[in-house]
């Protein structure tokens, strides 16, 4: 195999000019070599000595409806592709008429083949190239299914073809319409390909390394290939955080359900859990309400969570939490099982448009009021209680030092909730988005933590499952959480 | 003895002696000195102490436990404070004690009861031998939660209070709704006027009302509040806050009883605020310890009746006002509320206008409005 290598000293990184790094797949053979190239996508300058050089040729498989003026280019392409795939990986995949290019390795990996395969994954510490890249791959995955990634590449089909159409210019806002929106997508498309390039182009190194016998190129590349999955794992996660509000602050509130002091002392470790696993992750964290219970735990309690994207991890909470243990309030030392319900209310931003609420529909009313009052009581006891007489919706807030801070504190919490019922009751109107109903809606129990006679947390929802509750109560939540986040990405994509 | 103490560190460092022993400082201030030198309240403290993680966790298990013990004796004895709310404050005292920059890392320490690095250092605004000696008065002498950290949280502010000093009532926070909602939205001149807020304490209801102006204000002409009361303590604290808020510009704080140091703005008074004492003689040995053994009385007895101090304030209203301008004041209740209505019907018969009963969150009639004609 032919090949050499630019190291560019200053930045460590390879830059490679002639090396066969990635083969092309799929050239459907009913095709004229035009057809999988569109018009709009040639217009990229060509950089020979950039890793990109196979992007470019890649990123366009697309353009099946397209008729294109410009085969002089297109010629000098394909001899391009062709002389790079002069090893000859070539296999056909059809996409009803469309026939698609899957990147792939030397070898004939792809990102898919990679995902499929069920390798391993281990800590990032392991430097094991197939973790890595396993780890990578999956989160490929769960960006692609967040794009909704066929309907995007059929999407992309129809705006490439609508483009191509010789009068679409006549109509210079529907023009313009149409080019932007295919300028978005493609930018989308665009980013996970090169991603994936890239991933394949470093398994190759490797291997190649390997081959080679090139230590100092295995460890580069690996290198690389770490850096990948630390990256993979946050655009993940933007993929998974995607929806409306999540990027919003919130309100998580728990409530003991029946049972008396156990409960309120499950509904306490619940919100001790929370309260943790928010701290660690560096929010804000502030308690609104809190009713205590009378021997122990809490009736129930609010608290704020303040920072970016509270609302899209901690809607995952949302539900039904049953623990089994034996009671240490129970003398005869009897297994119990208790509830707690969480709720999750985003907390909207300015910009978003907010529920009107008007003066006179609230009723304002202090806790506790007893005796005589004013200057006979002196009580730092300030709670405040806040009624929307129209919905019925209430807010208390007694955490704050002054009646009136405890007033401004409840009126937050009850325009959020005033929100969010807004929210939920436009859902409704949209069947469409009849699942994020059922997220904010109480009673699904979604996971039970056993502490006696196994020890045991699981998710009934994903069936996420680990064997050390200790931790998980202590909030360490994440596993659990982006689990359910990813599993509702997939439920959507069916959907749909 | 009260000029020797520094205001600044450890307020409960008593001069006299050369080491600093904590000492516990109760009513130590005389209504008779003149210059009183207000407290600084804790929160305010330089964070010059300092203890280990595992001393506050003991302090503070102590602390809880002591609270606890509590139980509801106290709301049976005089509807005093519950075990709730003394834990509830004693987190408050956690959150002034402790240096701003860790609070939220130690607080959750001590709350999840994790005993990891038991010998790191916090930082601490007094001594941990004060809080022992605090929290025991504030448990076992019922000493105001108030004057244990020296500050109230009211409305959007937080007040320096101390012994001598009314502790200001969240009831009261009522007024500066009335000044804005009822006075200032319906006669919008009134803002750039001259307010009175006779017997102020701390100065609560003339500094947010000087805020409320301020907000109201249209252009530069804002109006100025006058603040007055008899006690030279409240008269020193009052100032401090009003410096504490800048505002010494527009507060002005004035020594003496009710109307008397308000000669020179008789008759252009755009408004008059008061929470004059209106207990009732006769019910102050029943009240609250918290309130009976360590308010000012002076603060709190009205007389016979209770209404003696607010049936002055309506006899000097009338003439201190300017025509078209505010009162209100707070009272014991329905029965006074009635009664001074009233009272100003049959012998100020004409004089004003708009006169209402307002009720506090409660729903118990509390205050007394109304316009000059």
């Amino acid at each position: 195999m032919s090949y050499f290598i630019f190291k560019r000293s200053s930045n460590g990184s390879f830059c490679i000019s002639q090396y066969i790094r990635t083969k092309t797949r799929a050239f459907s053979s009913l095709h004229p070599l035009d057809n999988f190239l569109d018009s709009n996508q040639n217009s990229k300058v060509f950089d020979p000595g950039c890793s990109s050089i196979l992007h470019n040729s890649l990123k366009k498989p697309f353009g099946s409806f397209s008729f294109l003026p410009s085969s002089s280019l297109l010629g000098s392409q394909n001899q391009h592709s062709l002389r790079l795939n002069r090893k000859g990986w070539i296999c056909a995949r059809e996409f009803g008429s469309q026939a698609a290019i899957e990147p792939c390795t030397s070898d004939g990996l792809t990102v898919d083949g990679i995902a499929s395969s069920k390798w391993t994954i281990l800590e990032e510490s392991e430097s094991d190239w197939k973790s890595h890249a396993a780890a990578i791959a999956q989160s490929i995955q769960v960006i692609k299914r967040r794009l909704q990634w066929k309907k995007l590449m059929v999407r992309l089909d129809l705006l490439s073809a609508e483009l191509n159409k010789p009068d679409l210019w006549n109509d210079p806002v529907h023009a313009g319409k149409i080019s932007r929106e295919h300028g978005s997508l493609m930018g989308k498309m665009k980013e996970v390909k090169a991603f994936e390039q890239e991933l394949l182009e470093h398994i190759d190194m490797i291997k190649l390394a390997r081959e080679e016998d090139d230590t100092e190129l295995e460890s580069e590349s690996m290198k690389a290939l770490l850096r990948m999955r630390r990256d993979s794992k946050d655009k993940e996660l933007e993929a998974l955080l995607a929806g409306e509000h999540d990027s919003c602050s919130c309100y998580i509130e728990v409530q003991a359900g029946a049972g008396g002091t156990e409960s309120m002392d499950w509904a306490a470790m619940v919100m001790q859990m929370y309260k943790t696993w928010a701290q660690r992750r560096g929010y804000g964290v502030t308690v609104v309400d809190e009713m205590p219970g009378e021997i122990a735990g809490i009736k129930r309690a609010t608290i704020k969570v303040d920072g970016e994207y509270a609302f899209g991890y901690a809607k995952a909470e949302v539900g039904v939490h049953r623990l089994v243990r034996i009671s240490p309030f129970d003398s005869g030392k009897r297994r119990h099982t208790s509830f707690a319900a969480v709720a999750v209310i985003p907390i909207l931003g300015d910009g978003s448009s907010r529920v009107q609420i008007n003066e006179s529909d609230l009723r304002i009313e202090r806790f506790r009021a007893g005796g005589a009052g004013g200057q006979h009581v002196n009580t730092t006891e300030s709670a405040v209680r806040i009624v929307h007489i129209p919905t019925g919706v209430t807010a208390t807030c007694q955490n704050e030092r002054s009646q009136h801070q405890n007033k401004a504190s409840a009126m937050a919490v009850l325009q959020s909730r005033l929100d969010q019922l807004e929210m939920a009751r436009q859902a409704q109107m949209n069947s469409q988005h009849t699942q994020s109903l059922t997220e904010i809606s109480w009673g699904n129990q979604i996971r039970t933590y056993v502490l006696h006679p196994y020890r045991l947390v699981k998710d009934l929802r994903t069936n996420y499952e680990v064997s050390d509750p200790d931790s998980v109560l202590e909030g360490d939540l994440d596993s659990f959480i982006l689990s359910y986040l990813s599993a509702s990405l997939d439920k959507g994509e069916g959907e749909q | 003895m009260l000029k020797l103490r520094s205001s600044g560190l450890s307020c409960g460092v008593c001069a006299n002696f050369q080491i600093p022993i904590p000492r516990c400082f109760m009513n130590s201030i005389t209504t008779s000195s003149i210059d009183v030198k207000p407290k600084v309240p804790l929160y305010l403290r330089p964070p010059s102490f300092s203890a280990s993680l595992s001393e506050l966790t003991k302090w503070h298990k102590w602390a809880k436990n002591l609270a606890s013990s509590v139980g509801s004796s106290f709301i049976n004895l005089d509807n005093g404070p519950d075990s709730t709310l003394l834990r509830r404050e004693l987190n408050w005292l956690l959150q002034d004690l402790i240096e701003l920059q860790h609070r939220s890392v130690i607080l959750s320490r001590l709350e999840s009861g994790n005993n990891e690095n038991p010998d790191v250092s916090v930082a601490l605004r007094a001594p941990l031998e004060e809080m022992y000696c605090v929290w025991r008065q504030r448990i076992e002498k019922r000493r105001p939660f108030q004057y244990v950290v020296g500050c109230e949280h009211w409305r959007d502010l937080v007040l320096s209070v101390q012994e001598g000093v009314l502790i200001p009532r969240p009831e009261t926070e009522v007024i500066i709704d009335l000044v804005e909602g009822v006075a200032l939205n319906n006669v919008p001149e009134l803002a750039q006027g001259f307010w009175a807020d006779l017997g102020t304490g701390s100065g609560a209801i003339a500094i947010a009302t000087a805020r409320a102006l301020a907000t109201h204000a249209h252009g530069d002409a804002c109006g100025r509040v006058i603040a007055t009361d008899l006690s030279p303590v409240a008269v020193a604290v009052a100032t401090s806050n009003v410096q504490r808020y800048g505002l010494q510009d527009v507060v002005e704080v004035r020594k003496g009883s009710w109307f008397e140091p308000l000669k020179d703005v008789q008759g252009k008074l755009a408004g008059v605020l008061s929470n004059p004492p209106y207990i009732p003689s006769g019910d102050i040995s029943g009240l609250q310890a918290e309130v009976g053994q360590h308010e000012p009385i002076l603060a709190l007895d009205g007389g016979i009746s209770g209404t003696n101090d607010l049936l002055h304030l309506i006899d000097g209203v009338a003439s201190m006002l300017k025509p078209g301008g505010f009162f209100a004041f707070e009272t014991n209740g329905e029965k006074q509320c009635k009664f001074l209505v009233e009272y100003i019907e049959n012998e100020k018969p004409g004089s004003f206008r708009d006169m209402n009963i307002v009720s506090d969150f409660a729903g118990i009639q509390r205050f007394v409005m109304g316009f000059r004609r």
